[in-house]
């Protein structure tokens, strides 16, 4: 039979049964809705995560920090040797070691700050690997002529009550409390070289919460053997990460270090989140099946009132194929309406949600150390995927066609002789 | 004149729930080409069931049926459903139109499922109603038509694929006698005019006697034939 005359045929059929035609498409347009809402929210909720993280991890930088997840904590610490070899890896630009120092107290007068970590570093090393991060609000001289006795402070830690007036500005003398050992505590006095800019970075490293001495000074606080606790390393390409990390790893024993490669990282997180997606789009994916048996519903029903029709079609030489595609034709017919109404809904759908959750999240920030304001903007824009639109469109159609199939089935194999007694 | 329709001891057995019913029982007929042949019998006699195995639209239990030289017995769903398309035309006791449809396009029908182009078909399915003269009722749909009119449709479509013969049963059982013997009187002028081939299943003497030949059926045997002249009464 003409193809055209099939769907036309179909198209009269079912603009004869208007209201249960629409109702059966609308079971379609919720499915398919539900899919497309989700899936695009789950889109653009992956890329907005994974845009955050490359904003908010240096993807260049790597972190080498002692201990393993597999044998637990190691005792390994960091040696100028280290730093070297690590700094001849090719691909890697430069590496630099940071000594932790734990929790200090900074005083100026009667004022006191405190910095939760404070860090000694290689000022003109330091600088190279994250030239973006030291941004200062007031400075002195420049990293390289930093030598004893003179601090870097944090944001956060100049600004305890995130007001304008700072603790200390570039050129003041402060004293400095730190731990020295188990028991004791020492006070040393110190320049200020320079104070950052707000920063806030999402990452695992927070600058804005620390403060930075010189390696040599505190080499001379705590003597030998003088070794440190990580190291930065900043590679040329990201996508190298793993390849430099390997090598990197085989510059110690196995098990003693780990690396925190950002570009791994968020290769993983991406992953997992299109998992998420494809997890919340398949359960979605139910109503469209909810909407497959309204299909086989109504087919069985519309069968059963055109037997007579089938009955004559069959007497006249229609083949059973053709009484089977001229059902199947409706109901792909709905499937592909459901999709022409429910790609559009469901995207409008993913807008609405996706401010209905942004107007939530607003309501609760909260500030620490991992969350600082920067990150906490969360509006997650939905992304229309025209892979996802005829993907869900297809499945629509597929979903309708297999539901219509048995019964559709069921009126091709009639018999021509009873369908045409049928009353 | 060849002959273009055969059924040899052909037996055809209903269950009624646990009843058996023999329908048929060792009918044995030739219709030539260009006949116009009548079945005519009591209700319950079996000819209705005799035209459904004729025109292949249901299978013997026994025997065969030969259309044309084709045994209908060898054939597969598709392949008669393809001979009731090409071969055979039906026109039925309550016209059977597909209600959506317009006259012209349920007499194009035949044709669309034999995959002709609709500009040909729809100038054929006209040129069709025009012969069985309903020119001017073509785009009325079957409930917008009389059931004279309607069987007119009946007939152009089953004539709409030149097919060897065609099978009417009851074709004026629901019709009052002058739309009756209208429809009978166009039957009858396809026959001479076109050669074309009929067998019609009736249960009214009248319409029977008009034909060349008249086959009394009764309980599903053939209980005696009659040549006619087969001239209407106007």
């Amino acid at each position: 039979m003409r193809r055209k005359q099939i769907l036309a045929m179909a198209w009269a059929s079912m603009k004869q049964r208007r209201l249960r035609t629409s109702l059966t498409t609308l079971g379609v347009v919720i499915g398919i809705t539900a899919v497309i809402a989700l899936a695009s929210l789950g889109e653009g909720f992956r890329v907005t995560v994974k845009q955050r993280m490359e904003q908010g991890f240096e993807l260049n930088v790597l972190t080498v920090i002692p201990g393993s997840l597999f044998a637990g904590l190691s005792r390994q610490r960091f040696t100028d040797e280290n730093v070297g070899n690590i700094s001849k890896i090719s691909g890697v630009e430069a590496a630099t070691q940071v000594m932790q120092m734990g929790n200090v107290t900074l005083h100026k007068g009667d004022e006191e700050v405190r910095a939760f970590v404070a860090t000694a570093v290689n000022f003109t090393e330091f600088v190279q690997v994250f030239p973006d991060r030291f941004e200062f609000a007031s400075v002195n001289g420049s990293p390289d002529q930093w030598k004893n006795n003179t601090i870097v402070i944090g944001y956060k830690v100049n600004h305890p009550n995130e007001t304008e007036t700072s603790f200390a500005t570039a050129g003041d003398n402060i004293t400095m409390t730190f731990i020295k050992s188990l028991y004791v505590r020492e006070t040393q006095n110190f320049t200020v070289a320079g104070t950052l800019q707000k920063k806030g970075t999402p990452g695992l490293t927070n600058f804005d919460y620390w403060v930075f001495i010189p390696l040599d000074t505190a080499r001379e606080i705590y003597g030998p053997p003088y070794e440190s606790d990580l190291i930065f390393v900043k590679v040329l390409n990201p996508n190298d990460s793993d390849a430099i990390s390997n090598d990197i790893e085989a510059l110690f024993p196995p098990y003693q270090i780990s690396i925190l490669a950002p570009m791994t990282f968020i290769r993983q997180v991406d992953y997992i989140l299109n998992l998420v997606q494809l997890f919340l789009t398949s359960v979605a994916s139910i109503s469209l099946l909810v909407a497959g048996i309204g299909i086989m519903n109504i087919t069985t029903v519309s069968v059963m009132e055109r037997t007579r029709e089938i009955g004559i079609m069959k007497a006249i030489g229609a083949k059973n194929t053709t009484i089977l595609t001229m059902f199947l034709a409706e109901t792909a017919l709905i499937g592909l309406f459901g999709g022409l109404i429910g790609v559009p809904t469901g995207y409008g759908l993913s807008y609405l949600l996706s401010y209905i959750v942004s107007r939530f999240t607003m309501g609760q920030q909260q500030d620490t150390v991992f969350q600082t304001p920067e990150t906490q903007h969360g509006a997650i824009t939905p992304i229309f995927s025209p892979a996802w639109a005829v993907g869900a469109m297809l499945f629509g159609i597929i979903i309708c066609v297999l539901f219509g199939l048995y019964p559709a089935r069921k009126a091709a194999k009639l018999d021509p002789v009873k369908a045409l007694r049928y009353e | 004149m060849p002959v273009i329709l055969e059924a040899r001891d052909v037996e055809k057995t209903y269950s009624l729930g646990k009843v058996l019913v023999s329908a048929l029982r060792g009918i044995t007929l030739e219709v030539e080409q260009g006949e116009f042949v009548a079945i005519f019998g009591p209700s319950g006699s079996g000819k209705s069931t005799l035209l459904h195995v004729l025109g292949g639209l249901d299978r013997p239990d026994k025997g065969n049926v030969y259309i044309d030289g084709i045994s209908l017995s060898t054939l597969n769903d598709a392949k008669l459903a393809e001979v009731r398309l090409h071969k055979i035309g039906f026109v039925f006791q309550f016209f059977n139109l597909l209600p959506r449809l317009t006259a012209l396009r349920n007499v194009e029908l035949p044709l669309t499922l034999a995959d002709m182009s609709e500009k040909e078909s729809i100038q054929k399915a006209a040129e069709m109603l025009e012969l069985v003269g309903l020119k001017d009722r073509m785009n009325h749909r079957p409930t917008e038509l009389s059931g004279g009119e309607q069987q007119r449709v009946a007939i152009a479509r089953a004539l709409i694929n030149d097919p060897k013969i065609v099978l009417a049963d009851e074709p004026t059982g629901n019709l009052d006698t002058t739309t009756g013997w209208e429809i009978v009187r166009l039957m009858k002028r396809l026959n001479q005019e076109k050669g074309q081939t009929f067998v019609v299943v009736t249960h009214d003497q009248g319409v029977a006697e008009t034909a060349h030949r008249m086959i009394y059926l009764k309980d599903g045997v053939i209980q005696g034939m009659k040549k006619s002249s087969g001239s209407v009464l106007s």
